[in-house]
């Protein structure tokens, strides 16, 4: 008798423990599922029409556009201080040759697509996993079924392409104006050691990391906008559990961009 | 919860601020791709030049070759020759070839901190251009591998410099007595003061050298005095050239002398002669004798005594 109540509670234990962990498994698969649905979508023709187009303009209006300005000074200004930093601490020990390597390498590679990503992340992932949780919580997204209308292409499919495309521009662009400052800063206002600045330059960026680099910050692009409304989908149909979505799904989020950045990272350097 | 759907034309240009995204990031894609291929010197005739090297350990592919400090190409190759030296091979781009002559020297700099140095040194630039099949020796300099050796030698300096320099070493000691030394100088008898020790033995070598001077000046007196009575009129030198004359006397008469001894000599061996006539009839008289006493001793049987003796 004794035994037995001890058997029960820890059968108990384990079924509780197994059940989270199934469930959370779960949620990553069925994140993944959608990922893998949407890459397939994007892929589709069919799903390029006037409609679509205007949803995803819309959705690189509101995630690259209305923040440029704002974006790209903090862009700027964080490029100056890391290339000061960089610039003299190494001429203080006397390598200022590899100063522009390290900021190129550091900065302009590294640090600014995962910058731009967790831009993009807090501003507009945030905001899509809270619209998605809405729409599912009000049955939305079953009446646009309910009319026939594909939701998944019209609403979510533009969402992911408009924050791909959002995430390389705002990268290009703060990269561009990271090389900038950091050609003013090291050879100030002249163009006579541009030759220099070309040779580390194309040192460092050979084709295969360029191309590398431009997939990295798609992922990063897929990542801030699959997440959050894979996040979104996966509520309880529940309104309080709308907030809670928005945090697992920012979790989520930050997490798969450290993954991704690890990920890069060891690719390049290992 | 419906939401309110935003119709496009409420956004003011939207497709051209779009597009306008679009087209800058994918602009911005392009050409950075083109440049970084310019930069890699895609689209730049260049001319592959190998150098050989004893040790190629700190050449990375990518690596500068610098010429007056400015990078005038680059590593592309690093590869193992079949006598086990090091082969590197470096893309010069043609514009920069007229740097490269057949009488550059390339050297591999490895400093204490940062990468390896491939520089290019060209003296001459008149010189003949460097031959498209020649392979220039790259002289790798190592400063780090003879750091060990400049510790272990200033070690050993600063070793022998301590043990000069302590406490109660021999150049110490050799300090303070020098001290000393001078600090007598400092007396009243100076550096005589110093060489003798003390003051009191100062003092008597002073005093001995004043009884010498007064000793000195009786000593002239005393000469004067000799002076005269030496050199002077009936003095003893004249007295001595005197005594001389006498001897000089003397020694003729034994020269007189001499020769009347020799004479006397003379006759004494005349009579020598004689003499040797004399000791024959001598000795044939002995002999007579002898043979008188032989015969008597013969015809005196009965003698006990048959010795006789002769005066």
């Amino acid at each position: 008798m004794h035994y037995d109540r001890h058997m029960s509670w820890l059968t108990d234990i384990l079924s509780q423990s197994g059940d989270a962990l199934i469930a959370r498994f779960a949620t990553w698969g069925r994140t993944l599922r959608f990922g893998m649905v949407t890459l397939a979508g994007i892929f589709s023709p069919a799903l390029y029409n006037s409609a679509t187009r205007t949803v995803v303009q819309k959705q690189i209006y509101f995630t690259a556009w209305q923040i440029l300005f704002g974006f790209g000074l903090f862009a700027a200004l964080f490029s100056l201080i890391l290339v000061r930093i960089a610039s003299t601490a190494a001429q203080k020990y006397g390598l200022g040759d590899f100063a522009l390597e390290l900021i190129l390498r550091v900065l302009v590679i590294e640090l600014l697509p995962l910058m731009t990503a967790l831009f993009v992340a807090l501003r507009s992932g945030a905001a899509i996993n809270a619209e998605v949780a809405l729409m599912n919580i009000t049955n939305e997204i079953k009446a646009l079924e309910g009319v026939g209308i594909d939701a998944l292409r019209l609403e979510f499919l533009p969402r992911v392409i408009g924050g791909v495309v959002s995430v390389l521009a705002l990268t290009a662009l703060a990269s561009l104006c990271a090389l900038l400052i950091a050609y003013l800063d090291l050879y100030g206002l002249q163009a006579y050691s541009l030759a220099d600045f070309s040779r580390v330059v194309g040192q460092v960026f050979t084709p295969l990391l360029l191309f590398g680099l431009w997939l990295k910050c798609m992922l990063f692009g897929l990542a801030v906008t699959v997440i959050p409304i894979a996040a979104g989908l996966d509520s309880p149909h529940k309104l309080f559990f709308a907030p809670i979505a928005v945090l697992s799904g920012m979790v989520r989020l930050f997490f798969v961009l450290m993954l991704i950045e690890v990920g890069s990272l060891t690719i390049t350097y290992l | 919860m419906a939401r309110p759907p935003l119709p496009p034309h409420l956004i003011k240009h939207l497709g051209l601020k779009v597009g306008l995204l679009v087209g800058a990031t994918a602009f911005i894609a392009v050409i950075f791709l083109i440049y970084t291929l310019f930069a890699r010197g895609l689209f730049e005739p260049t001319r592959s030049i190998t150098l050989i090297a004893d040790d190629v350990g700190n050449v990375a592919i990518g690596m500068p070759l610098n010429f007056s400090g400015f990078p005038i190409g680059e590593v592309k190759h690093i590869t193992l020759t079949d006598q086990g030296q090091g082969r590197v091979e470096i893309e010069v781009p043609t514009k920069h070839l007229h740097w490269l002559r057949s009488t550059s020297v390339f050297t591999l700099q490895k400093s204490l901190v940062g990468g390896a140095k491939i520089r290019v040194y060209s003296t001459d630039l008149k010189a003949p251009p460097l031959a498209p099949n020649a392979t220039p020796e790259l002289y790798t300099g190592d400063i780090s591998e003879e750091i060990p050796v400049l510790v272990a030698r200033a070690k050993a300096l600063l070793d022998n410099l301590e043990r000069m320099t302590h406490e109660g070493s021999s150049l110490d000691q050799s300090l303070d007595h020098g001290r000393t030394v001078l600090g007598r100088m400092a007396g009243d008898y100076g550096v005589l003061e110093g060489m003798l020790g003390s003051a009191d033995k100062a003092k008597k070598v002073v005093d001995a050298i004043d009884r010498s001077n007064k000793l000195l000046a009786s000593l002239n007196g005393l000469s004067l005095k000799m002076d005269q009575r030496v050199f002077g009129q009936n003095g003893v030198m004249d007295q001595t050239d005197q005594a001389m004359q006498q001897v000089n006397a003397a020694l003729q008469q034994t020269r007189a002398s001499l020769k009347k001894a020799d004479a006397i000599l003379a006759n004494a061996k005349e009579a020598s002669g004689d003499l040797v006539r004399l000791r024959a009839e001598i000795d044939d008289s002995v002999n007579k004798v002898n043979g008188l006493i032989d015969e008597l001793n013969r015809k005196w049987p009965f003698a006990r005594e048959v010795e006789m003796k002769l005066p």
